[in-house]
């Protein structure tokens, strides 16, 4: 089972191929805020995009510009030139800037017959999340005509059993990297969690038992510092393989594609959907939210602790206005609690910026004595 | 946040602010040798300001234009004496909005920033930079980022709270501000647009508003008055009628509108908008345009008009409006002005509100970059001023920062060719920062799409006819 940790690297793994030919239907998303629960009690397949570090541009920049985030412009690559032709369809939302210009791109050229917008408050108040429980409730509507299936209440309830099962499996998982003696490398965490978002649950959920018998009794290492990794969207595996290969474990995160992504566990009492309004707006923890600043800060610090880092690394994609500029206050509050704090600014999956990362690294690790 | 070393720089609030209100003892009216002489003792960057500002052709609108702003600027440092709380908001703000209250005044972020690009000697860069110092990645808007630099310096004017309607519109914008609000503890009041524009995003709209509009009655200690409200309201609808009219006037070839004018309407609509000042400048532009009619006094033969898409460039005012209008290339409107105003009921306070989150939810930026699309209302937009001001081309700015236009501007070019049949040059540049690209370039790129692509005439020998 642990094999399957080579599939974190595929777009389209053998087990999509195997869903697809047994004629199931998979939906693509790429937002931290996208309800996925949605589409899985539909049957339908979640799929979260990724580049996975794709330098390849060349089809994308014929519509996003040079001013656009890497990583957006490199998922529309993959979408443009058919590596993304399994999907049956993408969710929307106005995650950032970059990410709306990636889907409308995406949909201007593909012309998806299931192309469907969540909008997603910008601030939490009891209006916004009226208004995005009545989005929630448009968005099983979309999906269940779409699909010809009938999300119920009933199947939703049960797709969320399934999710915070896996989402505590995955806290877990989170409490075996993050203790004293940790147990996998942050590289092997994000390859699970890059694999959880692009399998059918009941093998992700089989590998994971798998995974979590197995690595119990490990121990990671040889590194020199305990590190925290935060900021922009990053499904890059060789960054953080680079950061671990210089002797930074990366223990803990606070990345769009590892904590936030699960730590929440939506309440299973009570209207779904109201639940999963209240529980996808109020744990977001992402840089795009406003006046929220004081719980990401939180939900940051929260992992610092838990984790016991000696160090934080906060990146972020050349040209991410959201982060960019929330580094800038991480740092200055993170610093304040004693964490020594790194920016890293990088091109998205260039390999030609490695041996400076690597370089920055490596300086830092040296600055908090590791 | 500042060392003391930074604050032995003066904020650009405060110096913009000194050299503006200097026209206050100009008389209105200034003949050509007066307006020499004033040029001729001020320094490079304010001259090419105030050379294109105070042009022959429309030198009385120039100069009540200047006094309107130094005017919009007293305001704002006399606020705190007159127990008004300070408010800066981003330009897709409605100013009428904060006029009718008696207790607030508003300085709009974006235009502190090019009143000091256009007249402090260095422009804004040392505030840009003092930003980037702090950490502020370079890819931020200079709009908001020169202004609010400077508000981070500690030595400017600072604000008691934020208002914001650029979240959703704008990242760049909204983070920006966010950051200054976290950095000095003052509040943010947003009004949200949800990416609708059908009847429910409509409706959530005014809810949000409406929630807006209770939040600073309660910041500002004062509940709307009705009678007040209705006074800015009627002043509105009259700015309103004036736009309209300036609109029309530039359908006519050879467009008697001179170029500088787009940026004089918008600025009013971003500072004096339900004001007697900017009833005063609009109907000065309408009379100066008549008078350009009837003296048939036009600058060069039109070769070709324009809609900007996006901004005009802010940091060479001569450079740029003039030269354009030497070289017959008429600048008709922008996105900053088209945010397409409607009159507004004033029969009571509800008819009122509701056309106030009417008026807001058509601000530039907001109306197009809000949208569920950021191409389809933009794009719908653009094609409504070329067909409706008989453009013969599109010009693109390409100002680094507007992620959300750069992100569908190739669609959108490619649209506009198709529904309006003509096409666009897209340009790159920061429309506030000379450093990026310098107007010389941007000037070679300007005649050259205008001499081949617009000007082009079909080559190589005619074939016989069979």
């Amino acid at each position: 089972m642990e094999g399957l940790t080579d599939y974190a690297g595929d777009i389209f793994n053998p087990y999509l191929r195997e869903w697809k030919e047994g004629g199931g239907r998979i939906v693509g998303y790429a937002c931290v805020a996208t309800p996925r629960e949605f589409l899985d009690a539909a049957g339908v397949l979640p799929y979260r995009i990724r580049a996975l570090g794709n330098p390849d541009r060349e089809l994308a920049d014929a519509y996003l510009a040079r001013f656009n985030c890497g990583f957006c412009r490199a998922c529309l690559q993959l979408g443009l030139d058919g590596s993304y032709d399994f999907l049956d369809g993408l969710v929307e939302t106005n995650g950032c800037d970059h990410l709306r210009g990636m889907f409308e791109n995406w949909q201007y050229v593909k012309k998806l017959d299931f192309f469907h917008y969540l909008h997603v408050p910008h601030l939490i108040s009891e209006e916004a999340l009226e208004f995005f429980a009545e989005e929630l409730e448009l968005y099983r509507e979309a999906i269940s005509a779409h699909f010809g299936v009938d999300v119920s209440d009933a199947s939703l309830l049960e797709a969320m059993e399934r999710s915070n099962r896996v989402r505590g499996k995955l806290r877990e998982l989170f409490s075996l990297r993050e203790k004293e003696r940790p147990c996998l490398t942050g590289t092997d965490v994000l390859a699970a969690l890059l694999l959880e978002s692009s399998l059918p649950p009941a093998v992700f959920e089989e590998y994971l038992d798998g995974l979590l018998a197995t690595v119990r009794s490990r121990e990671v290492s040889g590194y020199r510092s305990r590190l925290l990794l935060a900021g922009s969207a990053s499904d890059e595996l060789g960054l953080v393989k680079e950061i671990e290969g210089v002797g930074g474990l990366v223990v803990t995160d606070a990345l769009c594609y590892g904590t936030r992504a699960f730590w929440a566990l939506p309440e299973l009492e009570g209207d779904p959907i109201h639940a999963m309004a209240e529980s996808y707006l109020k744990n977001l923890y992402c840089a795009r939210m406003f006046d929220d600043y004081p719980n990401r800060l939180a939900f940051v610090m929260d992992a610092a602790r838990r984790a016991g880092v000696e160090g934080a690394v906060l990146v972020y994609n050349k040209f991410c206005d959201l982060h960019g500029v929330e580094n800038v206050s991480l740092r200055t509050d993170l610093e304040k609690e004693g964490i020594p704090v790194l920016i890293l600014e990088k091109e998205y999956g260039a390999g030609a910026d490695i041996g400076r990362i690597r370089t920055r690294v490596q300086a830092f690790l040296e600055r908090i004595g590791g | 946040m500042a060392t003391q070393a930074d604050k032995e720089i003066p904020g650009l609030f405060d110096r913009a602010y000194a050299l503006f209100t200097l026209v206050n003892s100009l008389p209105d009216e200034m003949s050509d040798e007066e307006i020499a002489g004033l040029l001729h003792v001020l320094p490079a960057d304010i001259r090419s300001t105030l050379s294109s500002i105070l042009h022959r052709r429309h030198r009385r609108a120039g100069m009540l234009f200047l006094k309107m702003i130094a005017a919009w600027l007293e305001e704002a440092v006399g606020a705190r004496q007159r127990g008004q709380k300070l408010l800066l908001g981003t330009f897709n703000y409605l100013p009428e909005f904060i006029h009718a209250f008696r207790g607030a005044v508003l300085l709009t972020s974006e235009v502190i920033t090019t009143l000091g690009v256009v007249s402090l000697e260095g422009q804004g860069e040392r505030y840009w930079d003092y930003a980037m110092g702090l950490g502020i990645p370079d890819f931020l808007c200079s709009a908001n980022t020169i202004a609010l630099g400077s508000v981070l310096t500690g030595c400017d004017i600072i604000p008691d709270g934020i208002v914001q309607s650029a979240p959703g519109a704008c990242d760049a914008n909204s983070k920006i501000h966010e950051f200054v609000a976290r950095e000095y503890d003052i509040p943010q009041f947003f009004i949200e647009k949800p990416n609708y524009t059908d009847r429910r995003g409509r409706e959530q709209y005014q809810k949000n508003f409406l929630a807006c509009v209770r939040q600073l009655e309660g910041f500002i200690g004062e509940e709307l008055d009705e009678e007040r409200l209705r006074e800015v309201l009627e002043k509105s609808n009259r700015c309103t009628e004036l736009f309209y009219e300036l609109w029309d006037l530039r359908k006519f070839v050879p467009c008697p509108v001179p170029n500088i004018f787009s940026l004089f309407t918008f600025a009013t609509r971003f500072t004096m908008w339900g004001r007697d000042e900017g009833i005063r400048l609009f109907t000065t532009m309408v009379e100066t345009v008549k008078e350009i009619m009837e003296k048939d006094d036009y600058v060069a033969p039109e070769r070709a008009r324009t809609v900007w898409t996006y901004l005009p460039y802010f940091f060479d005012f001569s450079g740029f409006f003039n030269w354009l209008e030497e070289q017959g290339v008429v600048y008709l409107n922008d996105v900053l002005t088209a945010c397409f105003p409607t009159i507004i009921d004033t029969t009571d306070m509800q008819s009122m509100l509701r056309g106030l989150a009417e008026s807001a939810w058509n601000m530039p930026m907001t109306r197009q970059m809000g949208g569920d699309s950021m191409m389809i209302r933009w794009l719908d937009d653009i094609v409504h001023c070329v067909n409706d001001l008989g453009a013969n081309a599109a010009v693109y700015c390409g100002h680094h920062s507007c992620k959300q236009t750069w992100s569908v501007v190739a669609a959108v070019r490619n649209e506009i060719q198709k529904r309006a049949g003509v096409p666009t040059l897209c340009l790159q540049g920061d429309s506030w920062i000379r450093r990026m690209t310098p107007m010389s370039v941007l000037q070679e790129e300007i005649s050259s799409f205008v001499d081949n692509v617009l000007a082009r005439k079909p080559r190589g020998a005619r074939r016989k006819a069979e």
